[in-house]
């Protein structure tokens, strides 16, 4: 049947076939060759990514310490309670005890109980005991995870400066929000192998990327001002049935904020509460403008008008443009013309012949407006400018207000005027305290600031906080000048309730109405400095809305005298008068 | 006179006959390589599945048991009585095909491919007895035709005769890889039977054609709809079409790539703790690259190679024209799955459903490849090894 040729034929064939297959395994193996070298990397990474899951180890979040190393804000251990959808073997009775333990609704968990994905949060920023409790239940499928909460030791004390947190650690006002990254540090990762449906494999263990704790953050409040400041405005404003009262003190030589007081402040343990009567029935839109009003740092974040304490601005300029000397003499009928208007004095029967210095302690309208009109608008304006009033003062928090001003080109005589004593145009009042400070420390414009340096674990600085300075502001002849005038309106004139015995004080009182005119509604204040000569603290104290006696000498100034008192000795400030 | 007893007297010593132990412990290590392999792949599934590791593995065991026991028989009794049923295979196997589509029939991952046995929780798959029988009737059929195979008419009927298997395979089980390859056997054997070589190089450059043609189109068209297609541009970019059809793809290469050049270690693949679909079946290449690494990959290429070429020594050899064309079915057979199933997890070709011969998960399949190997073995014991 098979004849050679044929045979011969097939066994060709045969081996064609033959060879032809193993060129193709050829082809293949250079492809095995190439997908298991060449890409092993790329396959092999693409696959650990597959097979592991992620768990987030937080990182605890850096201190807030105070100029005394008093901790302001810290953290305490809490839980994260989670489940894993594939490992729960009794679903209703993980919903039976999570809803009991954590006090949440039965259809919260257990649409979260039933929802399919590798891992869904129940609860977070649970206290230590509950989570060591639902540990011990043992129940599979529920992960408890302790992680870091932060924790305020004072309570309210300096609430609207420091900030508070949010649910995953992350600043949601003040200093928290601005030194957010040197305090939150970096977080770790638990990485777990698991099989397809997300069920952990035992024996392929876990791997951990450590977290980094976050650096502290050292902050030139003192404690003790602070703590001592907040009395006094809650005092002052219990006995004005005022609607608040700030205080901040500041050192005016390099700008550090020693307190910074506005109550009401609110409870950062507790930052979501509502006070008492309100937030019932209203909309969750409603109860959050509430809350950002109680969050709101006064100091900051509004703007006021400054009336009479703006005159040391006024006064500044006009020593340094040299329309005015302390011997210029003035006399004040009670009112000054300006084109059509007539604007009066506070004092209505005039103050008579005075000089600048006698006309800064009583503070007389008229002569300001005098003296800025001597300047024009130009000059006003150069000077406005030139002081740093234009610009927010930069300081560490977030949110600040600018400057609300007339333009230049819109200015005539009568805005210039109002402006003068201090109305008609509104600043913040860190603002008024910045200027004010630049003008007596001999004319640098510091910036006002909290954070000092930012510390590492080991007690290494990480970072030293530096802050820009402009120096030459006005001439330090100038300064020396207005420290002068400015002791006087406190040893002679309107600012005597701001006098401490043995002290040398310099300072300005203001009695703003605020807008609506005619609204019976002011604003009291004062900014005080010690000591007149070489000042080392500044101090400015607003009263919203007094009831009563509304007068900035009646109202602000025993306020900064009360806090001189005390913290002048503190600061150790022991200059006597002669 | 005296040379026919001297004959009778050498048949005695039975050293003339020739019986392939190396084709024969070949087979034995891919089958016991394949189940320690399908122990590794399947043991986690299983556990989950069926609350016991081994439960792929008995169930593999016992067809191997059945398919050596069977291979036996088949080596023992002469391949020309087969010869008779070839007709008889072709028509039972026609008629297993469509007895899928009757309640007997049962269906698994969304096809219908099986014939249940009564009795017994094991599963016949139509196709596997249809590529044996397709191989028993092509062979008889190209020594009934004798030279005329070497004419147009000739090759013509010979693509002919598969043609109703394959298109009945194609359309009511739905199996495609099944089709191909008993096509591709009756090529396979067609080509060795004629003794032309001009018509299937002009085959091959036209379907090469076809194929560039046919990329060429899926890729360019905007809106190509339909399973088929997808799987083509699933190929062609597993990495973007991850979620659907690329899926089982990425996951094999993922455990390729992740073998490396020595692997992880028998036992130590993560894909086949249910991240790779069919890892202990059509998959099971990939879970040896991702243990064993190019070194096992290389090591079981070998072993097939040798196979083939064992085959192909017994086919040259073969006492006569119907041995030598059931070798070269049975080597059509192995080499088109093997070449197939290593170029379906590698991405090389589209993704299309083949068993790994010898070491993926399937009775069927290996009791139907042990009696081809059978009938090989047989064709090698009729070999005189003196004349």
């Amino acid at each position: 049947m098979l004849t050679n040729h044929n045979r011969i034929a097939h066994r060709k064939k045969i081996m064609i076939v033959f060879f032809g297959c193993v060129a193709v395994m050829l082809i293949l193996l250079g492809r095995l060759l190439y997908l298991m070298v060449w890409r092993a990397d790329h396959y092999a990474e693409l696959a650990t990514n597959l097979h592991e899951r992620e768990r987030s180890i937080k990182a605890a979040r850096g201190r807030i310490l105070d100029c005394n190393g008093t901790v302001l804000a810290d953290n305490k251990t809490v839980c994260t309670i989670s489940v894993i959808h594939n490992q729960i073997e009794e679903p209703e009775e993980v919903v039976r005890i999570l809803c009991e333990e954590l006090d949440l609704s039965e259809d919260y968990v257990k649409k979260r109980v039933e929802k399919y994905s590798s891992m869904e949060r129940i609860k977070s920023n649970v206290d230590k005991e509950i989570g060591d409790r639902i540990r011990e239940y043992d129940l599979a499928g529920v992960k408890v995870d302790e992680d870091y909460k932060r924790y305020y030791p004072y309570g309210e004390l300096g609430s609207k400066v420091l900030g508070f947190t949010g649910g995953d650690n992350q600043g949601i006002i003040g200093l928290e929000v601005i030194y957010e990254e040197y305090l939150k540090g970096e977080a770790g990762t638990i990485l777990t192998v698991t099989d397809a449906k997300g069920i952990e494999v035992e024996e392929a263990g876990e791997r951990r990327i450590e977290p980094v704790a976050g650096n502290d953050l050292y902050i030139s409040m003192d404690r003790n001002i602070q703590a001592y400041a907040t009395q006094l405005a809650t005092q002052a404003m219990a006995a004005k049935q005022a609607d608040s009262v700030s205080i901040s003190v500041m050192n005016p030589q390099n700008g550090e904020i020693l307190a910074m007081v506005n109550v009401p402040e609110f409870d950062l343990n507790n930052p979501y509460e509502l006070p008492e009567g309100t937030g019932e029935g209203i909309s969750r839109e409603e109860q959050q403008n509430l809350l950002n009003g109680i969050w709101r740092n006064g100091c900051i974040n509004d703007t006021y008008e400054p009336g009479s304490t703006f005159k040391i601005i006024t006064a500044a300029a006009g020593l340094e443009e040299g329309v005015v000397t302390t011997e210029s003499t003035f006399s004040c009928p009670g009112f000054i013309v300006v084109d059509d208007r007539k604007i009066r004095c506070h004092k209505t029967a005039g103050h008579g012949a005075q000089n600048f210095v006698q006309a800064t302690e009583n503070s007389c309208n008229p002569v300001f407006v005098t003296v800025g009109l001597r300047l024009g608008v130009d000059n006003y304006y150069k000077y406005f400018e030139q002081f740093g009033l234009k610009r927010k003062t930069g300081i560490d928090l977030p949110g600040e207000a600018g400057t609300i001003m007339h333009r230049k080109e819109d200015m005539g005589n009568v805005q210039l005027a109002t402006v003068s004593f201090g109305q008609s145009f509104q600043i913040t009042p860190i603002q008024l305290l910045t200027t004010a400070s630049s003008i007596i420390n001999g004319g640098m414009r510091i910036t006002p600031h909290f954070g000092v340096k930012a510390v590492g674990e080991n007690g290494q600085v990480t970072k030293t906080f530096q802050y820009p300075v402009t120096e030459g502001i006005v001439s330090e002849k100038t300064s020396e000048t207005m420290r002068g005038i400015l002791e006087k309106v406190v040893s002679e004139g309107s600012g005597k309730n701001g006098a401490v015995e043995g002290f040398c004080i310099g300072g300005k009182t203001a009695t703003s109405q605020t807008l609506p005119r005619g609204s019976g509604r002011y604003i009291a204040s004062f900014v005080g400095f010690a000591p007149a000569d070489d000042p080392q603290v500044i101090a400015i104290a607003i009263v919203n809305n007094p009831k009563g006696t509304y007068y900035g000498s009646q109202v602000a100034a025993p306020i900064v005298r009360q806090l001189f008192e005390n913290i002048l000795p503190y600061l150790g400030i022991m200059r006597y008068n002669q | 006179m005296a040379v026919q007893k001297s004959r009778k007297h050498r048949r005695k010593e039975q050293t003339e006959y020739f019986f392939d132990y190396s084709l024969l412990f070949i087979v034995l290590f891919l089958l016991g390589f394949g189940l320690i392999m399908i122990y590794s792949a399947s043991s986690y599934e299983a556990l989950q599945e069926f609350g016991d590791e081994a439960h792929y593995l008995k169930r593999q065991l016992v067809a191997n048991i059945l398919g050596l026991a069977t291979m036996m028989v088949v080596a023992n009794i002469p391949y020309h009585f087969w010869e008779r049923f070839a007709t008889l295979g072709y028509v039972v196997s026609m008629v297993l095909i469509f007895m899928v589509l009757t309640p007997m029939g049962i269906e698994s991952h969304g096809a219908r491919r099986w014939i249940g046995i009564p009795g017994t929780s094991f599963n016949l798959q139509p196709a596997e007895v249809a590529k044996l029988c397709m191989i028993l009737f092509l062979a008889s059929m190209v020594c009934k035709m004798g030279k005329s195979v070497g004419t147009m008419k000739g090759f013509l009927f010979m693509l002919a005769i598969p043609m109703p298997v394959v298109i009945a395979i194609k359309v009511v089980t739905e199996n495609l890889s099944s089709a191909l390859i008993i096509l591709g056997i009756a090529l396979f054997m067609v080509f060795v039977a004629s003794p032309d070589y001009k018509k299937f190089i002009l085959m091959g450059l036209a379907g090469a054609a076809a194929v560039a043609l046919l990329i060429f189109v899926l890729v360019n068209a905007e809106s190509v709809e339909g399973f088929r297609s997808e799987r083509i541009l699933a190929w062609l970019d597993p990495e973007s079409a991850s979620q659907d059809k690329g899926f089982q793809t990425l996951q094999a290469l993922y455990a390729i790539g992740s073998g490396g050049v020595l692997g992880k270690g028998l036992g130590q693949s993560m894909q086949k703790l249910e991240f790779l679909p069919e890892a202990q079946n059509d998959m099971i290449f990939s879970i040896i690259c991702e243990e064993l690494g190019l070194f096992g990959a290389i090591a079981i290429i070998l072993m097939f190679t040798m196979l083939l070429w064992r085959m192909m020594i017994i086919a040259n050899n073969a006492p006569d024209l119907f041995g030598a064309m059931l070798v070269v079915g049975v080597m059509g057979h192995i080499a088109i799955q093997v070449i197939l199933n290593i170029a379906v997890v590698t991405n090389t070709v589209p993704n299309t459903g083949i068993s790994l011969p010898f070491i993926s998960y399937g009775g069927s399949s290996v009791i139907f490849l042990l009696i081809e190997i059978g009938l090989v073995l047989n064709v090698a014991r009729r070999i005189e090894l003196k004349k």
